[in-house]
């Protein structure tokens, strides 16, 4: 019986590892302006491993800066708070959950996708202008929910992996059929004890269906992105498949074939740097 | 990272090529950003703010040559789910021509 009751989805997020106390402070401030910048600039020098890495990827070139930073504190002058708290989180994030656990689940592929998301979405919206750090951010978690069920169910979630290569289904369907829940519950569950912003919470809760009332914009861009990924098949996964795109979403962001030509692009060179860096 | 580049004159510049470093106009005031994706209208107003060489980024290695079946044959496979007689799906239809113009290197309108 591979059923999960909310009870024990919880249990599940409760036993998940904790991200460093000053990530859980940027993601559930995300959109504040006014947090006392020296001071977390101060916390998140303290650990050497998310500063290596967040000041490797302020210095890629997706970021432009024509000097390098070697601080956070010059990464927040040179590239502003709201980029540079994006990629502490970024940084922290990718390296929090274990790897390796679930059968058949391809953890590397899972983060590929997710980092091929945030950069598309971030591309996205630019052209939307909307907020890019919030949609990087969005782009980045919006899958999380996977994680939190292959973390907390391992052997159960192999079973979902079975499911889905039977049916050649997409993963949300393999994981009611199995689970009766599925990645979006679970990333709700994790957006909630994370304490995420309600913006952030809202897009993972609706990337799925961007067109209930209500789901907010940030849905769309990350629907969007989540769907062209796929297409460009940037995960390397054998039965990578492609949802089905909202019409709703894909009206709302209104692009032309052009822009979208140069989206692609975009996001399959800051892919590649960005993977890099974070799954080094 | 630093990237390849080779300055281009703007006359052999092509949208599509990306910028390995920011442009600067004479006063320099940046006209563009690093890693920018040129387009026609980009270099026409590069043109005209007396910009004469680009610092372009060099694709390493070279982009292998595009097999148009193989390519086809797994974009199908990705949109294996999509039905193009559905016109109710049209949104999915769109991604699928763009993507197919991308990787078949048809670009717009073709």
């Amino acid at each position: 019986m591979n059923r999960l009751t909310p009870e024990q989805l919880a249990a599940g997020v409760q036993d998940l590892p904790s991200l460093p106390a000053v990530v859980m402070e940027l993601l559930s401030s995300i959109e504040q302006d006014d947090i006392d910048i020296s001071v977390l600039a101060k916390k998140v020098s303290y650990d050497q491993a998310l500063t290596a890495k967040t000041l490797r990827l302020a210095n890629s070139s997706s970021f432009g800066l024509q000097v390098k930073v070697t601080t956070i504190q010059q990464a927040i002058t040179f590239l502003g708070f709201q980029t540079t708290r994006n990629l502490i989180t970024a940084a922290a994030i990718t390296g929090c959950f274990p790897s390796g656990r679930c059968p058949g689940f391809h953890d590397k592929a899972f983060w590929r996708h997710s980092i091929a998301t945030a950069a598309c979405a971030r591309g996205l919206a630019r052209r939307m202008r909307f907020n890019q750090d919030i949609a990087f951010t969005a782009g980045l978690l919006h899958d999380i929910g996977r994680l939190v069920l292959v973390s907390a169910q391992p052997d159960a979630y192999a079973a979902v992996v079975r499911w889905r290569a039977q049916h050649d289904g997409d993963w949300q369907a393999a994981e009611q059929a199995v689970l009766g829940i599925d990645h979006v519950d679970a990333g709700v569950a994790l957006a909630d004890h994370w304490n995420f912003s309600g913006t952030m919470r809202q897009a993972i809760a609706y990337h799925h269906a961007p067109e209930v009332h209500g789901a907010g914009f940030l849905a769309a861009i990350v629907h969007v992105a989540n769907a062209i990924v796929h297409a460009l098949d940037l995960a390397v996964e054998d039965d990578e498949l492609v949802p089905r795109v909202s019409s709703v979403a894909w009206d709302a962001m209104g692009l032309n074939e052009e822009a979208y030509l140069h989206l692609f692009r975009e996001t399959e060179l800051q892919f590649e740097e960005m993977s890099a860096i974070l799954m080094a | 990272m630093s990237a390849p580049y080779q300055l281009t004159p703007l006359a052999e510049t092509r949208p599509g090529m990306v910028l390995s470093d920011v442009v600067r106009d004479a006063k320099g005031n940046v006209l563009l950003a690093q890693g920018i994706v040129l387009t026609e209208a980009m270099l026409g107003s590069l043109a005209r703010h007396g910009v004469d060489m680009l610092p372009i980024l060099q694709a390493v290695p070279a982009p292998p040559p595009v097999d148009p079946e193989a390519v086809q044959g797994r974009l199908d496979h990705l949109f294996r789910k999509h039905d193009r007689d559905d016109l109710g799906d049209w949104a999915t239809g769109i991604l699928r021509r763009y993507v197919e113009d991308y990787r078949l290197q048809r670009g717009v309108d073709a």
